[in-house]
């Protein structure tokens, strides 16, 4: 612990100056010896005893009540110039005086004390407060950190480093720091960093206390504190006072980076979706013109020579083509950017099954195709906007890939908590490392690449099944087949209709 | 039916989708009007009185919603709608307005004249059915004694079951949102049951459809209604 005087002298200063006002007391009392009582200049000397210790602290003190009792003994104390005293009554007041010098000089020295912690308390609460101050005009980590070292510089024998995660968890260094990262530190750092418990250190000199910052939601960081073991535990408090400060700066630097990568979102999105929308406008208003008009063409009032006519069918059909591959498109792009609302109703799923069928055009392709339904299937609840989607879209790839004539199978059964649609055909199947990626955009399941078709049927049947709460997957069980699941969940009670006479 | 002596009002802000239009329906003798606006369209529907319109649902200057809330404040004039294939919320509002039908971009113009033969044809008849007795594929219905039979054989409907069949048959070839049918079915405070009008549909299809998942006459127009279809 540091010597402390009150008015900032040595120590062998401040005993000096206690001998001397002791002799000074002694001067100015010897002329009174005659006219007062001797127990009065005792109380001088007590006077003057207690005054050094309130300005000199408690050793200077006990020094001037023991010069005080030599003097006194010598000067006042019968026979004088003697140390030798005749009266045993003055060992008491020698006792007396050597006492007061202890208790005031201790009485003194505490409050001192406490002075100065408080005085040092203050500077440090400051120096918190401007810290935090400054925190809360940073604008990124690294600054954050610069500031925190900037208030540490203040402690020399500590040492400081800070460890902030990357968006994939690793902790990295950030910072001017004089040293790198151990192994051990490193490994220290991080499950503080998971469990949000701070470790000390201390098998190694000088000692680590490696604290997490703690931000609201989660942890934001470690701040490692080098120094001696006592010394660290000494200002651990404060230690832990900065790193509060410095999770809460990061914790908000944090948030505002979500906000903004929240409305860059909101922009971009903003954006997609009215380029959604000039696109499916702008581009089918012509296709349909260009398909209305080769429609007309291929009309028998035009009269058109049997080798124009076939050109202008072939014109509607590649518009109509055309059509169905924006409309996937749309639809895969609606889906991924999530702005798809499902629409979901209980109903019967051999509806949308039959409605399917007709707009596939397998017939037409002359490919049947067999349904099957399990007895008493429930209603199910699903958006039939969107289903129809999944079924055209596998009808018309099981056509696509069937032998001529061959039979398109679909069958809709219940297994448990779900219900299973299979749909396939008689054709070669998917390529056999292919069954995984079928359902990836732009991906074609068949190697050979003699139809057309850009690939998203199948995304978009994964993309509706999934937003469905669904799996969907594709086998070569007998041709090629995939297979989805629908949750089947409560139906709503329908009530019996009460019979009448009809 | 042929649509000659007919009059068509075409509302439609495309020119080249007006022109092929144009020419189909002349080609099948109807005489044609275009208007460019839905004001333009508002305002010709007024003076000329048409026997038909034909609307486009993305005119740039207004809803078409508002266009046939006003036509059907004075006027039964039966109204088909064009429209994009994603808009079924649009679609449904407008069909509950009281647009009788619609035809989503791009059609085939035989689909356009079968659409416009019907509308008139339903208009014409005042939406009533010529006679009581109605056949269909192997059906014969007869309204006014409550009796369905097929293939000769009696078919036993419950009563909510006629009902709904005499509703889809009064309006055979018009697409009925799910709304429309539950009103006259069931009455209005049960618009929002659609789970009950789904399972009669399947009730009807079961006991009059030949294959029942892949109906000819009772069709699903998918999250919009049903059509009755001969």
């Amino acid at each position: 612990m540091q010597q402390v005087t009150g008015i900032g002298l040595s120590r062998w200063a401040s005993h000096l100056l206690a001998i001397l006002s002791c002799a000074f007391t002694a001067m100015i009392t010897q002329p009174l010896r005659e006219l007062v009582d001797q127990a009065n200049i005792v109380m001088l000397f007590l006077l003057t005893v207690a005054l050094v210790a309130v300005w000199l602290g408690r050793k200077p003190a006990i020094t001037a009540s023991l010069v005080s009792i030599a003097l006194f003994d010598f000067f006042f104390v019968s026979p004088r110039f003697s140390f030798a005293v005749n009266d045993a009554q003055y060992l008491i007041t020698f006792a007396v005086m050597l006492m007061v010098a202890l208790i005031i000089g201790h009485l003194t020295n505490g409050l001192r004390q406490s002075a100065i912690d408080a005085g040092e308390r203050e500077q440090q609460t400051r120096a918190l407060y401007a810290l935090a101050q400054q925190l809360a005009g940073a604008v990124t980590a690294e600054q954050s950190t610069a500031y925190v070292q900037q208030f540490v510089s203040g402690h020399p024998q500590l040492g400081f480093r800070v460890l902030v995660p990357t968006s994939d968890e690793q902790l990295v260094l950030t910072g001017n720091t004089q040293h790198a990262i151990s192994l051990t530190e490193m490994m220290v750092a991080k499950s503080v960093f998971t469990s949000g418990n701070a470790i000390e250190i201390s098998d190694e000199s000088p000692a680590t206390l490696v604290l997490p910052l703690l931000g609201a939601t989660r942890s934001r960081g470690v701040l490692l504190v080098d120094g001696q073991i006592a010394t660290l535990r000494g200002q651990r408090a404060l230690m832990e006072a900065v790193a509060s400060l410095l999770a809460t700066a990061l914790d908000r630097l944090h948030f505002v980076e979500v906000a903004q990568q929240n409305r860059m979102q909101m922009l971009s999105e903003r954006l997609r979706s009215s380029i959604l929308a000039a696109l499916s406008h702008d581009v089918r208003t012509p296709l349909t013109v260009l398909y209305g008009l080769a429609d007309t063409l291929t009309l028998p009032q035009q009269q058109l020579p049997e080798a124009a006519r076939q050109t202008a069918c072939s014109i509607r059909d590649q518009a109509m083509r055309l059509n169905n591959m924006v409309n996937n498109l749309l639809d895969m792009a609606r889906l991924h950017a999530g702005q798809v609302q499902l629409h979901k109703e209980w109903q019967p799923i051999e509806e949308v099954i039959g409605t399917s069928i007709r707009l596939s055009g397998a017939d037409s392709q002359g490919h049947a195709v067999k349904v099957y339904l399990a007895d008493n299937l429930p209603l199910i609840e699903f958006d039939a906007v969107l289903l129809e989607r999944v079924f055209c879209n596998l009808i018309e790839n099981a056509a696509k890939y069937s032998p001529p004539d061959s039979d398109i199978a679909l069958s809709v059964t219940t297994e448990g908590q779900e219900a299973v649609v299979e749909v396939s055909n008689a054709g070669a199947g998917f390529a056999a490392n292919k069954l995984k990626l079928v359902f990836e955009p732009f991906e074609r399941g068949n190697a050979e690449g003699t139809v057309g078709g850009v690939g998203m049927g199948l995304a978009i049947c994964r993309a509706v099944i999934e937003a469905h709460c669904g799996q969907i997957s594709a086998s070569n069980l007998a041709g090629a087949r995939v297979r989805f699941t629908l949750p089947l969940g409560v139906p709503p009670v329908v009530e019996p209709e009460q019979e009448e006479a009809a | 039916m042929n649509t000659a002596e007919f009059s068509v009002l075409l509302v439609e802000d495309e020119k080249e989708i007006r022109r092929f239009v144009r020419q189909a329906l002349e080609g099948d003798g109807c005489r044609v009007r275009e208007a460019g606006t839905m004001a333009q369209g508002l305002s010709d529907a007024t003076n000329d009185k048409p026997d038909l319109i034909i609307l486009d649902l993305g005119l740039p200057d207004g809803d078409g919603v508002v266009f046939v809330q006003r036509l059907r404040s004075w006027s039964n004039i039966p109204v088909l709608v064009l429209s994009a294939r994603t808009a079924e919320q649009s679609k449904i509002a407008v069909l509950d307005a009281g647009a009788d039908d619609y035809l989503t971009k791009p059609f085939s113009v035989g689909e356009l004249l079968a659409r416009v033969r019907a509308s008139l044809r339903r208009s014409r008849s005042g939406h009533m059915l010529e006679s009581p007795v109605v056949q269909f594929g192997n059906i014969e219905v007869d309204l006014s004694r409550h009796l369905v039979s097929k293939d000769g054989l009696p078919v036993k409907l419950t009563a909510i079951e006629l009902k709904l069949l005499s509703v889809l048959l009064a309006n055979a070839g018009r697409v009925m949102t799910h709304r429309h049918l539950l009103r006259d079915v069931w009455g209005a405070s049960h618009i929002e049951s659609t789970h009950y009008l789904r399972i009669y549909v399947a009730h009807l299809r079961q006991k009059l459809e030949e294959d029942a998942t892949q109906p000819v006459h009772f069709q699903t127009e998918i999250g919009i209604g049903y059509r009755f279809q001969y």
